[in-house]
């Protein structure tokens, strides 16, 4: 029996040697990689801190999503990417200043203009002259055609969708009957030019030399800021329509860095380079310090937070694109305004671009006293702690997020609207005197709420805290990705409910109209005031932008006192950076790191 | 033989035709609107019912489905209105708006990682396995038993999620005995290979091995038990002879379906280990299409998985006839 049995012990010696060949051969000769992993010499303490800007080296983005949303300056929309690619690969008009203050860092600088554009015409017609030798990758000039062209893709809504839709909004180019613009894009090829709407686009934007021209519908104060979003140049020789910046032929460039390669999915990759033919002397806005970039794609967010966290080898030169996983909060933070000793200034906690609030139909709830007794009734403090604690967000106190800059001002409404605070607790014995002042009886009302199992025990809260005022509330929990079209509708929605909604650029402009007319889109609340409508026109059409400040203080200060919705929480994010990279701070513009001006220190 | 085979393919093809329908109906009562989820923040109802229409989501349930069956066989065009539309030759299985990609190009370039995901962790856990099986039957009752049978159960007990997580944390992380995997292909490099494999392997290979353990150790001792095994020992055959030749070949049968039908599952993707290790396999492909409400790339991967684990099935078939000279196929 011994015998017959060795061959066995030979079999299984030899299966359990190779694995071990395997595992422990590569630690022990193999280099590090030239890009991604951990190098054989281990990394910096975790207390080192940047020392300065210092051109070269690699700038390491570790993200858990498979792709970047759109790689396309007609679609490109959500905040971090915005500031990657604004940072990286595609110039503006006009940019936002790099800077860790919030009402400087969401301030325009010039970009490809010369200026930060001329308006005429009383704030409908907006003119930008591009600067000298600004250049796409290949040396040429971009000139007035590239940018008129970009924005004109905007139209082509079939083919570039899922990006912002200003210019469609705003340029004065009449709509047809089901609401759609009369001008259909540059890729209705062969249709009559009279269908297709070519005359109408081309007498918005006009190209003078350098110099081009946008006619808006009505007066916009602040366009210089709209043309961040959505208005950049693309050739229309490289258009390659749906797949345009996604696949080879990869996005062509005019910034100080152009596209290597792009692989997506779990291990995928985006490399840029420099761009040769980008020149400093004609972008005084990015510093373009490391000589490369690179995005890792598809990585398991409780692994990019131990690397970064770790900080070794490469990881020291690596920043998040994302949040930090909840269960590494405590180990990073004391509070969100603390990091721990060991991770200093990298860990930040910070303003996202989002506001929560609760909207309430104003047309199934008027009565002002009865809206402002279910603000003052809410738990806000056992909602917040349902949702994340004060990792999640601030509370609110309006629909103004401070990270806006200077359109916000607190509107010390749970303070001392009331004459007297309003602890976030909530306060049923307020609220009931708000009710029985209202001269009606306390209400039943139906709540919407996007069904999850967060949301569910929020409605619990919700429930018990509204019913201690006397308030009946009744659940009517929604499908998650039917929530917005159901309660959109007021014939299917019910009388108040979650929602959330972020600027698309600092300027309340973005906030304000949309939440609370009904041409702004998201006017949840049924809101459909003469005051209200003609105080926003009024501020939307103030063409000195620090009286246009106050006029949206005044707007979202009244909003709040009439509660046209219950404003919750100014939502936070935290994430994290490897010790060798810097500056680190949350560039208020986009709530994201400062990509343009980003460097390693070794 | 040759014409179980050939039913067994023609009952393949209509499986894979019925479960194509299910998955289009299927999707459909999904909640959610994919037009809906290809549309911007500043969507309008506009906006929505033309994606919807470029999507193709418009069409009658059926007619989609004929359009899918057509492209397999003639390929398809897709947004028509682009200056370059996108031409989908034949045999085109849909294009992902979500990726801009043609499904079967993501399908063929995510099948080779899990392929060899699969493959090296089948091996592993098979040598592993089976031989500390073999060796637990050999000495059933004493401490190597007891030991062999306790590892299998700590194996089988340990989630995959948490023995990646654990050694991405100290092997790689920590320790840094090996660099962050970044998948590469054994035939560009084999050593970046095998470092970038290794941990997930072993990950797989632990929760296999520990079954196959359980599995091998309890048909060998009842092929022990079998009359023609004690015919063997008394006709004074070699213990080797007795064990390999007749015993083995005899306990292999069940061993040899669940193997068959573990390596199909795998082959469709191992979804932890992937996401732990980012790797590109089909796995992650799959989450990030259910995810993201494609259904031209969640009915190819659907298919393929199906289609693998039912040729799977046939493979198992034919090698019982195979291993055990009693089986006839007809």
């Amino acid at each position: 029996m011994a015998k017959s049995q060795t061959w066995l012990f030979r079999a299984l010696a030899l299966s359990v040697t190779a694995m071990l060949i395997a595992a422990c051969g590569g630690a022990t000769v193999t280099p590090a990689p030239a890009s991604g992993g951990p190098q054989a010499t281990g990394g910096p303490k975790a207390t080192d801190a940047p020392t300065g800007p210092k051109p070269g080296g690699t700038i390491y983005v570790l993200t858990q999503s498979e792709q970047w949303n759109q790689v396309d300056p007609q679609r490109n929309y959500t905040g971090e990417d915005l500031a990657f690619f604004g940072g990286t690969l595609m110039r503006a008009l006009t940019a936002y200043k790099f800077s860790a203050d919030a009402a400087e860092g969401t301030s325009l600088v010039p970009d490809m203009a010369t200026d930060l554009g001329t308006a005429t015409n009383g704030g409908k017609t907006w003119s930008f002259t591009l600067r000298d030798g600004v250049t796409w990758q290949d040396g040429s000039d971009v000139t007035c055609a590239d940018i008129k062209y970009g924005v004109s893709r905007t139209f082509a809504t079939s083919v570039i969708n899922q990006g912002p839709t200003y210019a469609v909004v705003y340029l004065d180019i009449p709509t047809e009957a089901d609401g759609s613009s009369a001008y259909k894009g540059p890729y209705a090829v062969g249709t009559p030019a009279a269908v297709v709407g070519q005359d109408l686009y081309d007498k918005a934007v006009t190209c003078d030399g350098k110099t081009i021209s946008f006619n808006l519908s009505k007066p916009i104060a602040d366009f210089n800021y709209t043309v961040t979003l959505g208005f950049g140049a693309v050739r229309e020789s490289d258009d390659t329509g749906e797949t345009y910046g996604t696949i080879a032929p990869f996005l062509v460039s005019n910034g100080p860095y152009k596209i290597d390669s792009y692989t997506t999915g779990n291990g995928g990759k985006m490399i840029l380079v420099r761009n040769e033919n980008w020149k400093a002397s004609s972008d005084g806005y990015r510093k373009a310090y490391p000589d490369k970039w690179e995005v890792h794609f598809g990585i398991d967010p409780k692994v990019e937070d131990q690397r970064i966290m770790q900080s070794a080898g490469n990881d020291a030169f690596a920043v998040q694109y994302g949040q930090i996983q909840p269960e590494n909060l405590a180990v990073i933070f004391d509070d969100p305004d603390h990091t721990k000793a060991e991770f200093g200034a990298r860990a930040i906690s910070g303003f996202d671009p989002y506001s929560r609030y609760y909207w309430i139909d104003n047309n199934k709830v008027p009565n002002v006293k009865i809206r402002q007794a279910m603000a003052v009734a809410l738990d806000r403090a056992a909602i917040r702690k349902n949702i994340g604690g004060e990792f999640a967000g601030a509370y609110a106190d309006g629909l103004v997020k401070p990270n806006i800059g200077g359109d916000y001002k607190a509107t010390e409404f749970w303070t001392s609207f009331f004459g007297q605070p309003v602890p976030d607790s909530g306060d049923p014995v307020l609220a009931k005197k708000l009710i029985t002042d209202s001269g009606v009886a306390a209400p039943t009302l139906v709540f919407n709420f996007a069904d999850t199992p967060t949301n569910q025990k929020t409605a619990a809260i919700v429930i018990d805290s509204l019913g201690k005022a006397g308030i009946t509330v009744t659940p009517a929990p929604l499908e998650p990705g039917k929530y917005y079209s159901i309660v959109f509708n007021p014939e299917t929605s019910g009388d108040f409910g979650t929602a959330g909604w972020g600027a698309d650029w600092p300027n309340a402009s973005t906030v304000l109209p949309p939440l609370l007319t009904q041409a702004g889109g998201w006017d949840l609340s049924q809101l459909d005031d003469p005051a209200v409508n003609a105080a926003v026109d009024a501020a939307l059409t103030e063409l000195d932008r620090t009286k246009q400040m106050g006029l949206w203080q005044a707007i979202n200060k009244k909003s709040a006192e009439e509660v046209n919705t219950i404003p919750t929480f100014f939502g936070l994010s935290q994430t994290i950076a490897g010790t060798k990279v810097g500056p680190l701070y949350r560039w208020a513009a986009y709530g994201s790191w400062p990509y343009g001006e980003m460097y390693v220190t070794e | 033989m040759a014409a179980y085979i050939v039913r067994r393919v023609l009952l393949m093809i209509t499986l894979l035709f019925i479960l194509s329908i299910t998955v289009f109906v299927l999707f459909n009562l999904l909640p959610g609107d994919p037009a809906r989820l290809t549309c911007g923040k500043s969507c309008t109802p506009i906006v929505i019912e033309q994606n919807r229409h470029r999507l193709g989501y418009d069409l009658p349930i059926q007619e989609q489905y004929f359009k899918f069956v057509g492209g397999i066989f003639f390929g398809r065009v897709f947004s028509p209105e682009s200056p370059k539309p996108i031409i989908c030759e034949a045999p085109c299985l849909g294009y992902s708006f979500n990726r801009h990609e043609e499904v079967l190009s993501l399908i063929m370039r995510s099948a080779p990682v899990t392929f060899w995901l699969a493959i090296g962790a089948f091996i592993i856990w098979i040598t592993v396995g089976v031989s500390l099986g073999i060796y637990a039957a050999l000495r059933r009752g004493r401490w190597p038993d007891r030991l062999v049978m306790g590892i299998s159960l700590i194996g089988y007990s340990l989630p995959s999620f948490f023995v990646g997580l654990l050694l991405m944390f100290f092997v790689v992380i920590q320790w840094q005995w090996l660099p962050y995997p970044s998948y590469v292909s054994p035939f560009e490099d084999p050593f970046a290979f095998l470092q970038t494999m290794i941990l997930p392997w072993i990950v797989l290979a632990i929760l296999y091995a520990a079954f196959y353990m359980r599995l091998t150790r309890n048909q060998v001792l009842e092929v022990f038990n079998d009359d023609f095994v004690r015919t063997a020992r008394a006709k004074g055959l070699p213990e080797r002879t007795v064990v390999v030749k007749h015993a083995l070949r005899a306990g292999l049968t069940p061993i040899v379906t669940a193997a068959g039908l573990d390596l199909a599952g795998l082959l469709g993707g191992a979804i932890i280990s992937e996401n732990i290790f980012s790797l590109p396999g089909l796995g992650a492909l799959a989450v990030d299409s259910i995810t993201n409400s494609d259904l031209p790339l969640i009915t190819g991967i659907t298919l393929l998985t199906a289609a693998l684990i039912i040729f799977a099935n046939l493979i198992v078939d034919l090698l019982y006839a195979v291993i055990d000279p009693r089986v006839r196929l007809v």
